[in-house]
């Protein structure tokens, strides 16, 4: 089976926001809504670190991370669960969706979701354009939209937009019950956490933090595994411990 | 991020730290995707469109440091998306928030539509205190708006002499379009512009390598994987100017190079540090001296390196504190060769000459008291160990020793050093400093050398097509010198301006004010550009200009990287807009120079390019990127073009500042310094960062970036904002002697106490009160002539309680406001 999964390495992400506005752009979403934010984990707005700034030659106390976040397309997804006319399934393929024609905009699902990361339409969408961006249709007033790893685009074997646009190498999509694909070769070798846990949500976003890996370069906008091994010279291996 | 995205946001947080492509026939540029969706509804009930764009390689083409090649998107006749293209080498694939965006900045209601033209002016009665916020423009033809300014540079030729037009060209548009614009005002005569921003850096290093006009050369991006030490002076990287290439220096980092960032400010680089040095500003010279200090003290100089590359060995006459010459005493060798000491005897110093030449010492020669260079240059660091300058720079000894010990030790490195330090009045200090630290490292001409925060990348060689050399073209003026030729005709007067790519004199350069006002000394302001900009609200001609996806052109890989991008066209110019060459070419015509203008750009561009041996224009056009293989990737291989062709670590020909001579670096500093006497006044250091949201002043429409970036601030220190009784999110009055604005406070322990800040690059438009303009200065040094926007001291107070936030505050239920601009342009 395919299991499709995103590794986001923070200590290669710099919170550059290509990925979030790449989004916006590819999947037609509205003014005013994001699918996936690039959240700083420091202080409390954007960009800003936790700690204390040094005092008299001392290192200081400051950190800051970036944690883009959207839909962690969880295994056991409780925005499944609690849809009361299963607009929102789970694919064969894993990725979480919704069916916007089924979609009554009850926002349950947006109750059960502990990563905020849906959004509703309370108005008529507005885009800049107006006709809208990208290359998925736009969702009426009334429902609730969210992260679909680009379905659109995977069903024609190409990488969501938020990866192939990410210049800093730090997000990897692909197949988590492929041994050798990248993503998880990296959720293998590197420490990874996904974003909470005790929920027993089983998340299929996992975020390296500590040891940087070598990202995954795209020079081609396709699924890794669309490419032949001579196509993907700037895959690296693992590095080290892998089981290849 | 607004409001409603922060909704939840803790809880989200982790705890505790945890184309292939189908050629189309119209040449290999224009695409379709291969894997084509064929517009099915998915499961979701959703079209797709997959598939189903046309798609034009094409460039970006702003002032950054990126130049990157990108696909667009265009279905049912609107662009709908951009991505990045993979260029001829295709490890130079990338694209930035910016670039990705374009799709909402072709569109925007501040492009400009028709030429236009002040509605009280006219040739004979200019009526200069109309322009400004308050001016009115009416359409004319394209025909008319020519004629207008062509007759009026006429007359003005007759009357004051052709120097009394200033050309002016900004950095707005990176093709060849600004050759053709030199080309016409070298024909005319008229006064040209010369650049005095960011130039500071380079001239200090150039004096000592003799390499650097901006920022020196540095090694193609490709090669900074093999750093093992990479010192980031004073630059946010991973924000401006680097961001797009940002996973060269992350592969670094995984590979095992240490990364050190030197800056008064906790930016996303500095977070990704392994050392962080956060200095004050202004003290970057004691910074480095001690950092050499360690270097002499631990005898991890590369001594190899001194004595063949440099002029370390040479000796300096203790009398006078010159250079010893061959000439001086008896020593075989050209008259103006310099002297060291090699097996105890004097020797005349050749370039990239290995030899045991004495390093240090005391020597006399045919009765010449003298010492070596290095020995000066140690003798001046004694002066500057680390423990001394600890307080002063704010910087802990032992991790300036380590630094300096990374550097000095782990193999190849470099100071990837910025143009942030030349926006201190004296910052030419620090290029001759880190040009003489890299020397004693031995870091020139090895992979994995680094001396500057952007790479070389790559220009078309196009001889003397921009200043023929059968014309005698007219002067000069550097920036900083315009408002004395305008208000007083010092050295010259300008009655006239044609602007072309630049938004500089309305809203980007210093003491705004002041170019205001000598703005309404001229008869006639010709601005031509893509938007409604401050700059163009000033104007008497308004030339629109179409986006760059309407024009064609070759885009330079300056300062990005090693290729020469071809820049087809997405869609036809929109409304009346047109490419600056054709404007161009029209007043050539018109001022009887017609015939010095090919008849199409593209031939133009064809013309240029033939000049190019490096390059093929059919290649070019057809693959739309061409690697410049005459673009080495590792810098500073051959001999170095100074006297000596050597690093010349000691200047015995240098100028001076204040009564402080330059022979070696010494510390000298305007504003920053302590007992400056406005620092009671003004207790603030002021400085304009450059955000990932704005390239200079543009970009600034893009509604995506204002849903995450909405409006100017005032990054401060929570502790310099309680002082003042300032709360978060309040807005708050900056002010000095020049100016004030009015901006939202943002608390920010990212920034050094003593140091606020506010991103570059709002339009005037974006401030509650004045502009963050009208707070810089526009004086600078003699010897680096340049802006020095850094290098400025404020007060902050709680706005005044009138004052008028509405435009932040009402109407805006989303919390961004992104998506309808508060004010339009035409």
């Amino acid at each position: 089976m395919t299991n499709y999964g995103l590794v986001i390495d923070q200590e290669r992400c710099i919170g550059c926001q290509a990925c979030a506005v790449s989004c916006k752009q590819e999947n037609n979403v509205p003014m005013g809504q994001f699918w996936n934010r690039v959240l700083t984990e420091g202080g409390d707005k954007l960009d800003t670190p936790a700690g204390g700034y040094p005092e008299d030659g001392d290192d200081g106390t400051l950190d800051m991370h970036y944690q883009p976040t959207a839909c962690q397309h969880c295994e056991n997804a409780p925005c499944v669960k609690v849809c009361p006319v299963n607009a929102t399934y789970t694919r064969d393929d894993g990725i979480v969706e919704i069916d916007y024609d089924k979609c009554i905009g009850c926002r349950y699902c947006m109750a059960a979701c502990p990563y905020n990361a849906r959004v509703f339409n309370w108005d008529e969408p507005e885009h800049v354009p107006e006709e809208g961006t990208g290359d998925v249709e736009a969702r009426p007033q009334g429902v609730v939209e969210k992260c679909t790893f680009c379905s659109h685009r995977v069903d024609e074997g190409l990488d969501p937009a938020c990866v192939v646009n990410c210049p800093a190498d730090a997000r990897i999509f692909g197949d988590l019950d492929e041994e050798t694909s990248t993503v998880s070769k990296y959720v293998n070798n590197y420490e990874t956490d996904r974003l909470l846990e005790d929920r027993g949500t089983d998340p299929k976003t996992y975020y390296i933090r500590g040891e940087m890996s070598p990202g995954r370069p795209q020079t081609s906008d396709k699924l890794e595994s669309e490419l032949d091994d001579d196509a993907m010279p700037g895959v690296p291996a693992a590095k080290s411990g892998g089981d290849d | 991020m607004g409001d409603s995205e922060d909704v939840g946001r803790r809880d989200v947080l982790k705890a505790g730290g945890a184309a292939a492509a189908l050629g189309l026939g119209g040449g290999g540029y224009l695409n379709a995707l291969a894997s084509g969706g064929d517009g099915a509804s998915t499961a979701t009930g959703l079209e797709s469109f997959v598939g189903q764009n046309e798609v034009t390689q094409t460039v970006c083409s702003p002032n950054c440091r990126g130049k990157c090649p990108i696909d667009v998107h265009v279905r049912d006749g609107q662009i709908k998306k951009i991505e990045p293209h993979p260029p001829e080498d295709e490890q130079y694939k990338r694209a930035c928030v910016l670039g990705l965006s374009h799709t909402q900045r072709v569109y925007d209601p501040t492009r400009l539509k028709y030429p236009m033209k002040r509605a009280d002016w006219s040739p004979d009665e200019p009526n200069p205190t109309g322009r400004g916020p308050e001016a009115e423009f009416e359409r004319i033809s394209w025909d008319e708006a020519l004629d207008l300014v062509a007759d009026k540079m006429q007359s003005l030729k007759s009357e004051y002499g052709a120097e009394s037009v200033l050309f002016h060209e900004g950095s707005g548009n990176y093709g060849q379009t600004g050759k053709s614009f030199k080309r016409l005002a070298s024909l005319f005569g008229a006064t040209q512009s010369a650049w005095g921003i960011d130039t500071n850096v380079g001239k200090g290093f150039n004096r000592i390598t003799g390499h650097g006009a901006f920022l020196p050369p540095t090694n193609e991006s490709e090669d900074w994987e093999n750093a093992n030490t990479i010192i980031v002076w004073g630059s946010d990287i991973f924000s401006s100017q680097f961001q797009m290439d940002a996973s060269k220096v992350l592969d670094a980092v995984e590979n095992g190079a240490k990364l050190v960032v030197v800056d008064p400010v906790y930016t996303t680089t500095a977070s990704k540090a392994d050392l962080w040095l956060p200095v004050k500003p202004g003290k970057d010279v004691y910074l480095i001296l001690a950092m050499m200090h360690t270097v002499f003290e631990e005898e991890t100089y590369d001594t190899d390196f001194l004595r063949s590359r440099t002029t370390a060995p040479a000796l300096v006459r203790t009398d006078t504190g010159e250079l010893l010459r061959a000439a001086d005493v008896s020593v075989d060798g050209r008259d103006d060769q310099v002297v060291a000491i090699e097996d105890g005897e004097p020797v005349a110093l050749e370039p990239e000459t290995e030899g045991d030449y004495a390093l240090f010492g005391e020597y006399t020669v045919d009765g010449v008291e003298c010492v070596t260079s290095l020995t000066k240059l140690r003798d001046h660091a004694a002066d500057h160990a680390p423990a001394a300058v600890a307080e002063k720079t704010g910087v802990d000894a032992d991790n300036i020793r380590t630094a300096a010990r990374w550097l000095a030790t782990r193999g190849p490195g470099g100071i990837a050093s910025s143009y942030a330090l030349g926006r201190y009045t004296h910052g030419h200090i620090f290029g001759q400093a880190y040009a003489i630290m890299l020397a004693m490292t031995g870091d020139y001409g090895n992979h994995g050398n680094i001396h500057a925060h952007h790479p070389g990348g790559t220009t078309l060689a196009a001889g003397d097509w921009a200043a023929p050399s059968d014309v005698d073209p007219g002067p000069s003026l550097i920036f900083p010198e315009y408002p004395d030729a305008m208000i007083d005709g010092d050295p010259h007067e300008i009655r006239a301006v044609y602007s072309i790519e630049s938004n500089m004199m309305g809203n980007q350069f210093p003491d705004r004010q002041r170019y205001q006002n000598a703005i309404e000394n001229l008869e006639m302001y010709v601005v031509a550009d893509m938007h409604h900009t401050d700059t163009v609200q000033q104007a008497d001609i308004v030339l629109p200009v179409p986006h760059w996806f309407e024009q064609e052109d070759i885009i330079s890989g300056w300062g990005s990287h090693p290729h020469l991008g071809y820049r087809h066209r997405v869609q036809e110019p929109l409304w009346e807009t047109r490419d600056d060459y054709e404007a161009i070419r029209g007043l050539a015509e018109r001022l009887g120079f017609g015939d010095r203008f090919p008849e199409t750009k593209r031939e133009m561009l064809r013309e240029l390019a033939s000049r190019d041996d490096a390059i093929d224009f059919e290649t070019l056009y057809e693959q739309g990127t061409q690697r410049k293989e005459t673009t080495p990737v590792v810098k500073y291989t051959d001999e170095f073009p100074t006297e000596t062709g050597r690093i010349e670590l000691y200047d015995d020909d240098a100028p001076s500042e204040e009564g402080v001579s330059f022979e070696l670096p010494r510390p000298l500093e305007d504003r920053t310094a302590d007992d400056h006497e406005q620092a009671d006044e003004y207790p603030l250091m002021f400085m304009q960062k450059h955000s990932r949201f704005r390239i200079h002043s543009q970009y600034e429409m893009v509604n995506w970036s204002r849903e995450i970036n909405p409006e100017p601030q005032l990054d401060i220190h929570p502790r310099d904002a309680k002082a003042r009784g300032i709360e978060d999110d309040e807005y708050v009055r900056v002010y000095n002697d020049r100016g004030e604005m009015v901006v939202k406070a943002k608390y920010n322990e990212a920034f050094q106490p003593g140091l606020v800040n506010t991103d570059q690059g709002w339009w005037a438009r974006d401030f509650v009160e004045g502009h963050l303009n009208d707070l810089t200065h526009n004086e600078t040094s003699d010897v680096g002539r340049c802006m020095a926007f850094y290098d400025v001291r404020v007060a902050v107070e709680p706005a005044p309680e009138d004052v008028d936030t509405s435009m932040y505050t009402e109407g805006n239920p989303k919390g961004s406001g992104a998506a309808t601009p508060h004010t339009g342009g035409d």
